[in-house]
């Protein structure tokens, strides 16, 4: 049509520039709503304050039980050496030390969760979603910057809380006799995966908060998912039958944690089978996400 | 150019646009006026892909929106003046919408200012009233300088000197030649602001021309005529199957005659005429003549019919004649 390209040539001169939407632009228009919301960012500094507190108060209890065991063994005049300390920690119950950077993760997913879950539901909640979806009205270029936002901030947030938490276990652990610095086995696994985790539990939210559009219900399910679903697994074990007993390390708080661990422990997933495992319920979730996002009305 | 092809939505069992079809012209401010519930708001949802349509189909420029590279270039649109999260500074809601087409920094200070907002653009939206909601919306819908502007009731909320700033805007983006589609149940608004009217009614249209002759269509014209035998001059004219009513002593409504007729009849039989005044139909007027079997939610007030009395006062606001505006 010749009115619509000479109107076109005419708005190139124009003050609001011409550039179609970029996926770049997107990213950044989902970077400034990130950033300006004071709710963002004072949810991104408690968590990782929070996150580090229970790190260190995690390395700090860790100190006591180790201390108190040797104070008591020091009553019968033996000497604990480390093998055998190590041994009083049975290894995939959590209690390795060479995890504490990940210890104040309980808290960490469930904030960035709940920050990743609201992240799309306060736009539906306020009406946002129709100014983002008309200016991106694509929809799947919104959603997938949220996604890589949502991902960077919460491996960022995890792996800088992890690193302090561990340099500050160091010195706390130190006078225990145990070997423990940024060289002991599995640190630098631990470091490195955890943001990972924290990252899958924040697209889950999002995914959640994508399809039920609602903050409220958004965290409630994701709460039940990653806290109460652990209990229940729990009494599973209970009833009788190996199936029962093999499912609770099949849900997705336990192949997430288990894939922050390093070794195989008999009766658990090796923990790159579970960090499979929890890709793949991350993708269960974004998979109907993406879909009824692109589908329904806004 | 905005065109519509049998555009259809339906809601569970309720359909709340029913196949409609029209084209929204560039140069021009298309008035889409109708009762609440007639369906503007969906209509102007589906143009920007907000809402999908169950059936038909509505494009923008010959393309439909989700098709755009540059949308909010193409269209600006105020939609829900609550499109917006409340927690954020307007000026950052319309820097991250600006950020999606990299439409500069300097273009967001520009609609702030257009929009009036420059004093408050730092607060957060949430504690807006519904006027300053309003601007925001409408800085919003002209961040990307769009060659399409989709306004629904822009108005609402806003105090009289916004009234006429929107009305100036939106006059002037059409002598762009841009194409200015404007929602609305204001009739006087309407009458004022838009050259070409689409009235909706329960999801269908049921008038889509140029404002001048909606209002000359819609119904016979009326002639005011005083004369102190009113009641003589009834009975003349009424016999020759004209339809008159007396409102006054001394006053006439002439329904289907011209005033030159009633002039002639009053000189033939020696009857003293002192006023014969030709009247215009209000948009009001013309506008429950189309909607009146058409209106979704009737209110059942005693002794207010629905349609405006056959006596012509136009006194409110909303009986603007038609030569307003032009």
């Amino acid at each position: 049509m010749s009115t619509s390209t000479a109107s076109r040539a005419t708005n190139r001169a124009s003050s609001a520039g011409s550039g179609g939407v970029s996926f770049g632009g997107v990213l950044r228009s989902e970077w400034i709503k990130f950033r300006s919301l004071t709710s963002t960012r004072i949810l991104l500094i408690v968590t990782f304050v929070a996150t580090i507190g229970i790190g260190v108060l995690t390395a700090w209890i860790r100190f006591l039980t180790i201390d108190g065991l040797q104070s008591a063994a020091a009553e019968q005049n033996r000497t604990l050496t480390p093998e055998m300390l190590e041994q009083s920690f049975p290894p995939g119950a959590g209690f390795d030390l060479y995890n504490l950077p990940n210890a104040g993760l309980q808290i960490t997913i469930l904030v960035l969760g709940a920050l990743a879950v609201l992240f799309i539901s306060s736009e539906y909640s306020t009406g946002m979603i129709r100014s983002t979806m008309a200016a991106v009205p694509k929809r799947l270029p919104a959603f997938f910057a949220k996604a890589i936002i949502l991902v960077v901030a919460s491996y960022l947030v995890t792996l800088v809380a992890g690193v302090i938490i561990f340099a500050m276990s160091i010195p706390i652990l130190q006078g225990t006799g145990l070997e423990l610095d940024w060289s002991t086995d599995g640190v630098i696994y631990s470091v490195f995966t955890g943001g990972l985790y924290v990252a899958g539990v924040a697209l889950i939210g999002l995914s959640l908060g994508t399809l039920l559009r609602n903050s409220a219900g958004g965290i409630t399910v994701l709460v039940g998912i990653f806290f109460v679903l652990p209990i229940a697994a729990s009494f599973l074990g209970l009833v009788p039958g190996d199936f029962w007993k093999d499912l609770p390390k099949f849900i997705p708080s336990e192949a997430g944690g288990r894939f922050l661990s390093i070794g195989q422990v008999d009766g658990m997933l090796d923990p790159w089978q579970a960090g499979l495992l929890f890709l793949g319920y991350v993708v269960v979730f974004m998979v109907p996400a993406v879909l009824v996002l692109k589908r329904r009305d806004v | 150019m905005i065109e519509a092809n049998g555009l259809t939505k339906v809601y569970g069992s309720k359909t709340a646009v029913h196949g409609v079809s029209f084209a929204v012209q560039p140069g021009q401010v298309t008035g889409f006026l109708g009762p609440n519930g007639a369906g503007k708001s969906t209509t102007m949802r589906m143009i920007v892909g907000l809402d999908r349509p169950t059936a038909g189909t509505v494009t923008v420029n010959g393309v439909p929106y989700a098709k755009h590279q540059d949308p909010l270039h193409q269209v600006g649109a105020l939609l829900d003046a609550k499109a917006v999260h409340t927690s954020r500074s307007a000026y950052n809601h319309l820097m991250a919408m600006a950020a999606t087409h990299r439409i500069p920094k300097s273009r967001v200070q520009e609609v702030i200012e257009m929009t009036g907002l420059t004093d408050v653009a730092k607060k957060k939206a949430g504690g807006f009233s519904l006027g300053m909601g309003q601007r925001l919306g409408i800085a919003a819908a002209l961040l990307g300088d769009p060659q399409t502007l989709i306004l629904d009731e822009p108005v609402n909320g806003l105090d009289p000197e916004g009234v006429l700033w929107v009305r100036n805007l939106v006059r002037y983006q059409a002598s762009l030649g841009k194409t200015v589609f404007l929602s609305s149940h204001l009739m006087s608004e309407m009458a004022q602001t838009a050259d070409h009217l689409i009235v909706i009614g329960r999801g269908r249209i049921i008038a889509d021309a140029p404002m001048q002759e909606i209002l000359s269509g819609a119904r016979q014209s009326k002639v005011l005529v005083r004369t102190q035998h009113a009641s003589v001059l009834a009975t003349l004219l009424g016999d020759s199957g004209v339809k008159v009513d007396q409102s006054e002593t001394e006053t006439l409504q002439v329904t289907g005659v011209d005033p030159r007729q009633i002039a002639q009849v009053a000189l033939e039989n020696g009857l003293l005429v002192y006023e014969l005044t030709p009247q215009t139909t209000s948009l009001e007027e013309a506008y429950f003549d189309l909607t009146k079997d058409e209106v979704e939610y009737h209110s059942h007030v005693s002794g207010q019919p629905a349609g405006p009395s056959s006596g012509q006062q136009p006194g409110t606001d909303q009986s603007i004649p038609a030569a307003a505006g032009k």
